[in-house]
């Protein structure tokens, strides 16, 4: 019954976002950026969803070093590796806007570079779960490495406000507006790529269980 | 209106038009990253779900034939 739940908002927030494609098509061109503009419908959302599975990697980690319970431990893994693939996106889909608005792929100002590092970060991350064999020594090594990571994502959130970078100013956070059509469809992206995470992070999780199960029963049958 | 018309150029709309392939371009290329990150995500969960499954329906089996003997 869980799975179907899963599954079914899984497919509902795919089709909410393949929809939305037809609907922001419609729209009309931005003053400034002309079409181009209308990638901030799946860039922001993107990083809206990093955002969310990174904070919920970091509630994890801390839970996990107070509880040792390994519920937490695989709940970090689970939204850490979501966020790191919302991350890939966001980076991706903001490199390819840069590159039309900008004239180039890339910069190194405060937020792009602390953006980059935030991947590195979480996708180090991983690597290191895969290099330590011993389960508890691996969660806890992985709880304190996951807390480190996040201390850049206040850094990445505030740094158009703390510095001047290439990167402009939030729509919504600063002194821009969207039409209310465009405000719609925008919500809906986000609340949708939240909604996919969610579902991302509930499979990824449940593989983490069976990983585990996997675990034990190798030890069991080395003890037989 | 019809002077405003009569100066716009060829050349002006040739160049109109391809600012606005361009920028149909880079929107499409964008849209097309984000889905294929995401779906290659899906693929290589549902690559790894197969993986697991095959897995542990293997140890269940090794288990159960060591307990057996």
């Amino acid at each position: 019954m869980r799975d179907k739940i899963v599954y079914a908002l899984g497919i509902l927030a795919a089709v909410i976002l393949a929809w939305n494609i037809y609907a922001i098509s419609q729209l009309p061109e931005e003053t400034a950026q002309g079409v181009t503009f209308k990638i901030i419908f799946f860039h922001v959302p993107m990083w809206a969803g990093a955002g969310v599975t990174v904070s919920l990697a970091l509630i994890a980690s801390v839970l996990f070093l107070i509880t040792k319970n390994f519920f937490f431990d695989a709940l970090a893994v689970a939204t850490t590796e979501v966020g790191v693939a919302f991350l890939t996106a966001g980076l991706v889909t903001g490199s390819i806007w840069g590159r039309q608005i900008w004239g180039i792929w890339w910069t190194w100002d405060a937020r792009l570079t602390s953006a980059l590092l935030c991947w590195i970060l979480y996708a180090g991350y991983l690597m290191l779960r895969r290099a330590i064999e011993e389960p508890t020594q691996r969660a806890t090594f992985a709880a304190v490495f996951n807390i480190f990571a996040f201390l850049d994502v206040p850094i990445v959130f505030f740094s158009i406000k703390w510095w001047r970078t290439q990167h402009p100013q939030p729509v919504f956070w600063g002194q821009g507006s969207f039409p209310p059509d465009w405000t719609r469809h925008f919500l809906w992206n986000m609340l949708a790529m939240v909604a996919l995470g969610m579902v991302l992070t509930a499979v990824r999780y449940r593989q983490e269980e069976v990983q585990r199960e996997i675990d034990a029963l190798r030890r069991t049958a080395h003890a037989i | 209106m019809y002077t405003l018309i009569a100066q716009i150029s060829v050349e002006d709309l040739q160049r109109e038009a391809l600012r606005l392939q361009h920028d149909y371009e880079f929107l499409s290329y964008g849209l097309i990253a984000a889905w294929v990150i995401l779906a290659v995500y899906v693929m290589m969960m549902i690559g790894r779900q197969k993986k697991l499954k095959r897995e542990i329906e293997g140890l269940r089996a090794m288990v159960e034939d060591k307990h057996g003997k």
